[in-house]
């Protein structure tokens, strides 16, 4: 077979297997979890009455999301009113393209055996994709929040582009520590450079042990990021009726739903990635066919966790106030991860270029 | 007519079109809206230029953190309308014209100038011309801290004062 062309079937396949592992298998069902799990956490039983535990609740959800009626409120901004959801769903849905999801597997067609590795671009950017795509996802929010013509929305627009701004700076810097033990912006150079070795004599050679610090902002500023709680000042239904997307409902308001989750799970892959060794284990080399399907099982258990997190987080915490949020991005997430960043830099240095 | 062409042409229409969108708007957030486009259609030319680096930067930077604060101003004064006066003062407008024919001179130099075979910058020693995996990144961080050390400096300075004198404005302004 001409190679050109195995490498591209190999890349459509890997493409439908995480777009219908996220699209089709996750994101319906995490929204059941975050109901169970909100009905578990306040102590009641929560959705169980559609299936077997409430398992087609999903379904009966998206129903419903399809049947309701399509409002455009009179005076909006159409064409932006109606792009908005579009724009939070296709940055989080393309995130994926460089996060390794397992180490590879050998395909042998006519007697040549062919590795096929695990992830769908290894782009020499790596991360700097990710912030890019992300960095676009806001405009999803502003967007729905102006052309809503309400002003609900337009405060809930205005306080997520300023949100996600001060959060990424934060995020990108504690980021920046981990490419500089890796030597690398490719996200599977991150992943190998974890997969060997301990820290420490007897913890994993994980990114989350040295440079803790950088962890817990880059996992905080994620929450910011994804405008979750207690991050989720652009919604703040206490305060602004559900901001952004007050104005939208039907399947508009279902995308923004969805974006939502969407964005979760890949904030999800990349702190496994980038901090918890992504799909190794310490001590497992992980090769061949059922290596590398043990691979994408431990890579879905790891992610699984941090949506997981996500979640328990929502339900736990009470939302934090607009200076608050403001005043603990600039002034101490932002020196921390700058400190952090010197720590790491004088690790590197100290044990020569290997942490 | 081979694919690289293709997207070329494709990129570089979106990016005239939307480029002139920008202009001739009326509502001022579709307008950094299509300037947005606009950025956009600039680092996908920059990856076919074999610079993912630089598009990847151009789309953080402009597209991702300078137009969502521009968009941020615009909709805290909630502009909805073209609420800017046509400028009028003498001194403004000449200013406007003699930036435009600057640029325009700049522009033209370089062109005129890349007719000529340019110097490759790998030719300095401390560039290693080896592109594996990674790319061009390690080569641009090298060339960074080397040779270009001091303009680099120059403008992580030039930034620093920018910041400051922001802070300064906005506290006397509140003070």
């Amino acid at each position: 077979m001409d190679p050109l062309l195995f490498d591209a079937l190999a890349a459509i396949a890997k493409i439908l297997f995480v777009w219908a592992v996220v699209l089709a298998a996750l994101l319906p069902n995490l929204v059941l979890l975050e109901r169970r799990g909100a009905a578990l956490i306040q102590d009641r039983p929560g959705p169980n009455r559609v299936g077997p535990f409430g398992l087609f609740q999903a379904l009966a959800d998206v129903v419903k999301m399809f049947m309701k009626e399509d409002m455009v409120p009179l005076y909006a901004d159409r064409l932006l009113y109606n792009l908005a959801p579009l724009i939070t769903m296709i940055p989080a849905l393309t995130t994926f393209a460089v996060i390794p999801f397992g180490s590879s597997i050998p395909v042998t067609i006519g007697g040549v055996t062919h590795i096929i590795p695990l992830v769908i671009a290894d782009v020499n950017v790596g991360i700097l994709y990710v912030f890019a795509l992300t960095s676009l996802g806001v405009y999803g929010l502003v967007l729905a929040g102006w052309s809503s013509n309400d002003k609900f929305s337009l405060m809930g627009g205005i306080r997520s582009s300023a949100q996600i701004i001060s959060y990424e700076l934060a995020m990108g810097i504690a980021a920046i520590g981990v490419f500089l033990a890796a030597g690398s912006l490719r996200l599977p150079a991150v992943v190998a450079y974890q997969h060997h070795g301990t820290f420490l004599g007897f913890l994993p050679h994980w990114n989350c042990f040295p440079q803790l610090i950088g962890c817990v902002i880059f996992v905080v500023s994620a929450f910011a990021e994804t405008n979750r709680l207690p991050f989720d000042l652009a919604e703040a239904e206490a305060e602004l009726v559900a901001g952004f997307h007050t104005e939208y409902s039907a399947f508009k308001f279902g995308m923004f739903f969805m974006g939502e989750y969407a964005n979760m799970v890949a904030a999800s892959a990349l702190i496994v990635t980038l901090y918890f060794g992504g799909w190794s284990l310490p001590g497992l080399a992980l090769t061949g066919l059922w290596g590398g399907l043990a691979s994408i099982a431990i890579f879905a258990v790891k992610t699984f966790f941090f949506i997981w997190l996500f979640i328990w987080v929502r339900w736990t915490l009470p939302r934090f106030r607009y200076d608050q949020l403001m005043a603990i991005g600039w002034k101490v997430f932002l020196p921390l991860s700058l400190l952090n960043l010197l720590w790491t830099g004088w690790l590197v240095l100290a044990s020569g270029g290997r942490v | 007519m081979n694919g690289e062409l293709l997207v070329f042409a494709a990129a570089s229409a979106v990016a005239i079109v939307s480029a002139l969108a920008m202009l001739f708007q009326k509502t001022p957030v579709r307008s950094v809206l299509s300037l947005v486009v606009t950025f956009f259609a600039l680092a996908v030319l920059s990856v076919l230029l074999a610079a993912p680096f630089i598009a990847a930067l151009q789309v953080i930077v402009y597209a991702g953190a300078i137009l969502v604060l521009f968009l941020f101003v615009i909709m805290l004064l909630n502009l909805t309308q073209e609420a800017a006066e046509k400028e009028t003062r003498v001194v403004h407008r000449f200013l406007s014209v003699m930036g435009v024919l600057a640029l325009g001179g700049i522009l033209v130099g370089v062109t005129w100038k890349a007719g000529n075979p340019p110097v490759p910058i790998t030719t300095s020693p401390n560039a290693i011309p080896v592109l594996g995996v990674d790319g061009e990144i390690p080569l641009l961080g090298r060339l960074l801290f080397t040779d270009y050390l001091l303009p680099f400096e120059a403008l992580s300075v030039l930034l620093l004062l920018a910041v400051v004198g922001a802070l300064l404005l906005s506290k006397r302004r509140f003070e």
